[in-house]
């Protein structure tokens, strides 16, 4: 299996802390990798950094071969690398509808073709498709911010796969993520890695998992091995 | 756009065709000077309402459109080549006053804007061998076109009303498009909007853009129906007028500047009965409309609309 996502000897610090200490791993083709760690273990700024959110201080991280360090996130996007993030990120005034064709239309076309061509930026279809995959075909004109937080989540979920990614970052997702992701997972055998607090889902759905802890990888390996690896214990409960 | 949007836009219409027929020549004046300002309006509604972008600049932008059209016409040039340049150069120096917004926003990008429009009006003031100074430019022609002399009010309101529709269309066009969405997109969340690809510095540069470009064609507009034009028309208080009507009118609504637009230069000229203390009354009841509906009066509308029909999901766009 190729890797589909190369992390080498990634580095961030802020001001004197080093939230990333060289840190290197490969997300394979079709896995579902977890990261876990307590809180403050650097997970979300891996992710930053990976994501191109955040400048790493050093290292390098590729997608299928290719160095992307240092790439805007837009561009990683076109690339087929999607993500959510831990708070909400809906767009609270667009209805439910224009959210995913959001999400879904800067891989269609050309900057010229999005303005004078049709309004949904033909995928107008795919968003029903996505609404009623999500179960809230009901909702599919109103404000995206008048929906429940659980509502919202699956929204923010459904539009992290709109575009079709072949690589997705899920920075902790609820509950009712787990079934749409794994769906997804197998339909279209997408590659995924989550950054996860339930033990349970880690357990259930993670082919393989990370450990984290103050920055830098403390164990790596299937779920059953590292709920056993001393270290780990030692992380969590430690302190 | 629901069905009472659309009803209440065609009443209007209507209302905007037959209006000069009900009016003195100064009448006529202030609505002609309503549409021009509109336009201007409407750009800046873009690139404050929609994209989120705050400009303090749009009445610097009507200023270097009016200028343009003004010394291209008597420089010989026909107008409609003037109003194309005029809206062009905008664009251009929009687009480059866009790159400040990519590194500050809100109130800092206030005051960059700020300071772009205290430069043009010092430009338009000390430059007399172009501008011809705070003496301005005095006999601005109305232009003609196929025969059709737009010199009399009446002509020139209805070919300002023309440019409007025009210009109000494509607006409308490109915000249903997916430029639209983008823009939205980058007024409530410009780091989600990046993360699902959306160029946001493309995007914040074309805000800008083309919001100014609005302004150029406003000013293009406003020389011929003024016919003299001087530096402090383009000052800070054009700026700050122009942002009042978006705001007065519903920030982000389509049809918010026409509504603060028509505020904005009716509401004084009714306050002059007055006498001298128009202005004073004028600001109050700007207050006082702040203080209570601070989302403007469509926002207002929309919200009286859901209270009395709870099935009427939106009053605009």
């Amino acid at each position: 299996m190729s890797a589909v996502l190369q992390v080498s000897n990634l580095r961030k610090s802020f001001g004197g802390i080093t939230a990333v200490d060289s840190v290197s791993f490969e997300v394979r083709e079709g896995e579902i990798l977890g990261i876990i760690g307590p809180n403050g273990s650097g997970k979300s700024t891996l992710f930053n950094c990976v994501l191109g959110q955040l400048l790493p201080n050093g290292g390098e991280v590729r997608v299928d071969g290719k160095p992307t360090t240092g790439m805007r996130p837009c561009d990683l996007n076109r690339l087929g690398v999607s993500r959510t993030f831990q708070l909400l990120q809906v767009f609270p005034q667009l209805s439910v509808r224009d959210n995913l064709i959001l999400a879904g239309q800067e891989h269609q076309g050309s900057m010229v073709s999005r303005l004078i061509g049709r309004a949904d930026a033909g995928l107008g279809g795919a968003a029903d498709t996505m609404i009623e995959f999500f179960r809230l075909s009901h909702l599919s004109e109103e404000p995206a911010g008048l929906l429940s937080y659980g509502q919202q989540k699956l929204l923010d979920a459904a539009m992290a796969f709109m575009a079709g990614p072949r690589l997705v970052l899920l920075d902790e997702p609820a509950g009712g993520v787990n079934l749409t992701m794994q769906a997804y997972h197998a339909e279209r055998k997408a590659t995924f890695v989550v950054i996860e607090h339930q033990m349970e889902f880690v357990m259930a759905l993670c082919t393989r998992v990370l450990v984290l802890a103050e920055g830098r990888i403390i164990a790596e390996g299937a779920p059953q091995a590292i709920r056993r690896d001393p270290a780990v214990i030692e992380a969590y409960l430690g302190h | 756009m629901n069905r009472l949007a659309v009803l209440a836009a065609a009443a209007a219409a209507v209302f905007a065709v037959t209006a000069p027929f009900l009016l003195k020549p100064f009448g006529i004046y202030l609505i002609s000077m309503w549409a021009v300002l509109t336009i201007a309006a409407i750009g800046l509604n873009l690139t404050l309402g929609y994209a989120g972008q705050v400009s303090l600049a749009q009445g610097a932008f009507v200023g270097i459109g009016a200028y343009t059209v003004a010394l291209l016409t008597q420089a010989g040039f026909p107008f409609s080549f003037a109003f194309v340049a005029a809206g062009i150069l905008c664009f251009a120096v929009g687009w480059v006053l866009g790159y400040p917004a990519l590194r500050v926003q809100h109130h800092y990008l206030a005051f960059v804007t700020l300071a772009f429009t205290t430069l043009i009006f010092l430009v338009l003031r000390n430059e007399e061998w172009l501008t011809g100074g705070i003496y301005g430019i005095n006999g601005i022609a109305r232009p003609a076109f196929f025969g059709w002399s737009t010199a009399k009010a009446l002509d020139f309101y209805y070919f300002s009303l023309g440019m409007l529709a025009v210009l109000a269309l494509a607006t409308w066009w490109m915000l249903r498009s997916p430029w639209g969405r983008a823009f939205v997109a980058l007024r409530e969340n410009p780091i989600r909007a990046l993360s699902l690809g959306l160029d946001t510095r493309r995007y914040t540069l074309m805000a800008f853009a083309i919001g100014s470009s609005l302004g150029g064609l406003s000013g293009a507009l406003y020389a011929p129906l003024v016919q003299f034009i001087e530096p402090a028309s383009f000052a800070l208080g054009l700026s700050f007028n122009l942002l009042l009507m978006v705001i007065v009118g519903g920030s982000g609504y389509f049809f918010g500047p026409f509504i603060g637009a028509l505020i904005a230069v009716l509401l004084p000229e009714w306050m002059r009965i007055t006498q001298g203390y128009y202005l004073i009354v004028y600001a109050a009841l700007v207050m006082v409309m702040m203080a209570f509906c601070p989302a403007g009066i469509l926002g207002l509308a929309e919200r009286a609309l859901k209270a009395f029909a709870p099935r009427v999901k939106e009053a605009a766009p």
